[in-house]
């Protein structure tokens, strides 16, 4: 962060942005994804293919539709089931069950993006709608320029000068 | 009611039989390529039949079966309301233990349960309510739910069969003839009882006898607390209670003197009352929006857009110049009428929406007036209608909404149902189920 951003009169979605986000690629296993994850308490990361454009995102929300029966996380599915009693170890056997799978089988590839030029306002707004981190994606390209999250904005809006 | 009118308003003097002939067929091919959802090309074309000059707006209303939307909304209501107790979940996993969790005895038993809900219900909102669990239950068993699925799309289809609000061709039926919920449960129940079991051998034979799943397994489904599924035990005797004044309503209709769209409707009214009172008005707009959410509006206003257009068409006489000629081919033999109507019904249901089909069969069965017998001797004649257009559902993953529905779920959990692979055993099972049909009908009324 540097003191041009605090003063920056119109600042944009890539005036926030970390430039540098880890992501993961639409082929990589899934069992990476979730030791990623879980390694570093990530809410969702973008996922990038070779060439760098954004195809998704994979986060905690897919590790959980993996870990639950189909019927109860499927569109028009059960939308309760007390009843069951799954254990633990029932949880891990369907995680174990896709583990070896890219994780393009459960990333969400329809998803809200930024563009750099959206302004401070609108990617506030978007954050606040969507409640998870955004990606930074070129318009023309469709390559990932960065990520922001509620940290970056929390950093630069304490950061600027009142 | 009255066949060919005069329709002298026409815009730019068209020939209202080509006019509201090819509006038709282009509705039903349109609803047929699925390009536009079929209730904006039915209201679109009751538009141009109106505009075209075939029919007033008041002909138009006129045309419009209130019975049949009636019974719709109302039964939409009241299982909106009902399914929010869990009872159905509740009924799919106590038939499940009832046979310990055996594979095959869980098929039996809800495709059973199908059944039984889909003659009280209608066969869309039982699979939407069964195949989910089904899904849940197969996924603990660690079966594939391909059978499951197959055999409950069966069920489904059969078990409409056998009451006047099962299947849309069945209220569309009875509403146009007269027809009450015991005719139907009397005429076609005896029928439906034969087919359900005779469907459940091919399917053993194909599946059942190779379905297996470990001790560990079915333990998992066994230990499922059924009572668990009911969330709301008051909603629950509420939703039982009206459910059964409401069955009760159509098996008394006849001595009561109400029609049963009045019994749904005020059945829905009741339990929206009952189910609405601890709530303050804020929470009853809330609950009255939801239920009404549930309600399938876009097959309600298909239906009144369908009824248009084949109004329009009846006006011009085309349906009965159709059914002279029907008549011509068979001769007015009732025995090969009946039977040509059947198979007809379902070839055509297995390939196409049953319901415009049976929209339009229904005036032209009823300008059938040259068969022996008045309108009693046209009775095998909707019996063979409702027979074949329900069964024919099952020809196809096309032939019924319901198929469609369960073909969703199974696809949405990563076991697709492949059009031709269910044809392949679906239609010639659905061949046999027209056949045992046709002796029946043969053998009961002709």
């Amino acid at each position: 962060m540097t003191s041009a951003h605090n003063t920056d009169p119109h600042p944009t979605a890539s005036t926030i942005m970390d430039p540098e986000p880890s992501v993961l690629h639409p082929t990589d296993k899934i069992s990476t994804g979730v030791d990623c994850i879980m390694k570093h308490r990530y809410r969702r990361l973008p996922v990038i293919d070779d060439d760098g454009q954004f195809v998704g995102v994979f986060g905690v929300t897919c590790l959980l539709r993996l870990v639950m029966p189909k019927a109860v996380v499927m569109d028009k599915g059960l939308e309760s089931a007390p009843y069951v009693r799954d254990s633990l170890s029932d949880f891990h056997r369907r995680l174990k069950e896709v583990e070896d799978e890219p994780i393009s089988l459960c990333m969400h590839d329809e998803m809200v993006r930024l563009s750099p030029d959206t302004p401070l306002l609108e990617t506030l707004l978007t954050l606040y709608k969507t409640r998870a981190s955004l990606p930074v994606v070129d318009p023309q390209t469709g390559k990932l320029l960065g990520v922001v999250s509620y940290f970056d904005v929390g950093e630069h809006i304490l950061a600027a000068e009142v | 009611m009255d066949h060919v009118t005069q329709v002298t308003d026409m815009v730019f003097g068209l020939d209202p039989q080509w006019y509201a002939g090819s509006l038709f067929v282009l509705a039903y091919l349109m609803i047929m390529s699925e390009r536009i959802n079929r209730a904006i090309v039915s209201m679109t074309a009751a538009g141009l039949m109106i505009l075209g000059g075939v029919l007033t707006q008041e002909a138009a209303l006129e045309g419009i079966d209130f019975n049949t939307i009636g019974l719709l909304t109302g039964m939409m209501i009241i299982v909106a309301i009902t399914r929010q107790s869990g009872i159905f979940q509740y009924l799919a996993i106590w038939s499940a233990k009832r046979v310990k969790a055996s594979p095959w005895g869980i098929l039996v038993m809800l495709s059973l349960v199908t059944a039984v809900l889909s003659a009280l219900l209608d066969n869309v909102t039982t699979v939407l309510l069964i195949a989910p669990v089904t899904l849940l239950i197969t996924d603990s068993l660690k079966v594939k739910p391909y059978p499951y699925l197959f055999a409950e799309i069966f069920a489904a289809n059969i078990g409409g069969t056998a009451t006047l609000i099962g299947d849309p061709p069945n209220i569309m039926i009875g509403s146009a003839v007269g027809l009450s919920f015991n005719d139907f449960l009397f005429n076609l129940g005896p029928i439906v009882a034969l087919l359900l079991p005779a469907m459940l051998i091919p399917v053993y034979l194909i599946w059942g006898r190779n379905l297996r799943a470990s001790s560990d397994a079915r333990q998992r489904v066994m230990d499922y607390n059924e009572a668990d599924a009911i969330t709301d035990k008051h909603l629950l005797w509420q939703s039982v209670l009206v459910l059964a004044l409401v069955i009760a309503g159509f098996i008394l209709a006849h001595d009561i003197d109400q029609e049963p769209a009045t019994i749904a409707m005020f059945g829905a009214a009741l339990l929206l009352l009952i189910s609405s009172l601890p709530r303050s008005p804020g929470e009853q707009s809330q609950h009255l929006e939801h239920v009404f959410s549930r309600v399938e509006w876009i097959t309600i206003f298909f239906f009144m857009g369908l009824f248009v257009i084949v109004y329009g068409v009846e006006k011009t006489g085309l349906l009965e110049l159709m059914a002279n000629r029907v008549l011509e081919m068979t001769g007015g033999d009732p025995a090969l009428t009946t039977i040509s109507i059947i198979w007809t019904s379902a070839i055509a249901s297995a390939l196409i929406d049953n319901i415009p089909f049976v929209a339009t069969m229904i005036p032209m069965i009823q300008n059938m007036t040259g068969l022996p017998g008045g309108p009693e001797g046209l009775m095998p004649l909707w019996w063979a209608l409702a027979l074949g257009s329900c069964l024919g559902g099952n020809g196809s993953l096309v032939g019924a909404s319901a198929n469609l529905i369960v073909a969703g779920f199974a696809e949405r959990a990563g076991h697709p149902l492949y059009f031709l692979r269910f044809m392949l055993i679906a239609f010639p099972l659905m061949l046999g189920s027209i056949a045992i049909s046709t002796v029946y009908i043969y053998l009961r009324y002709l």
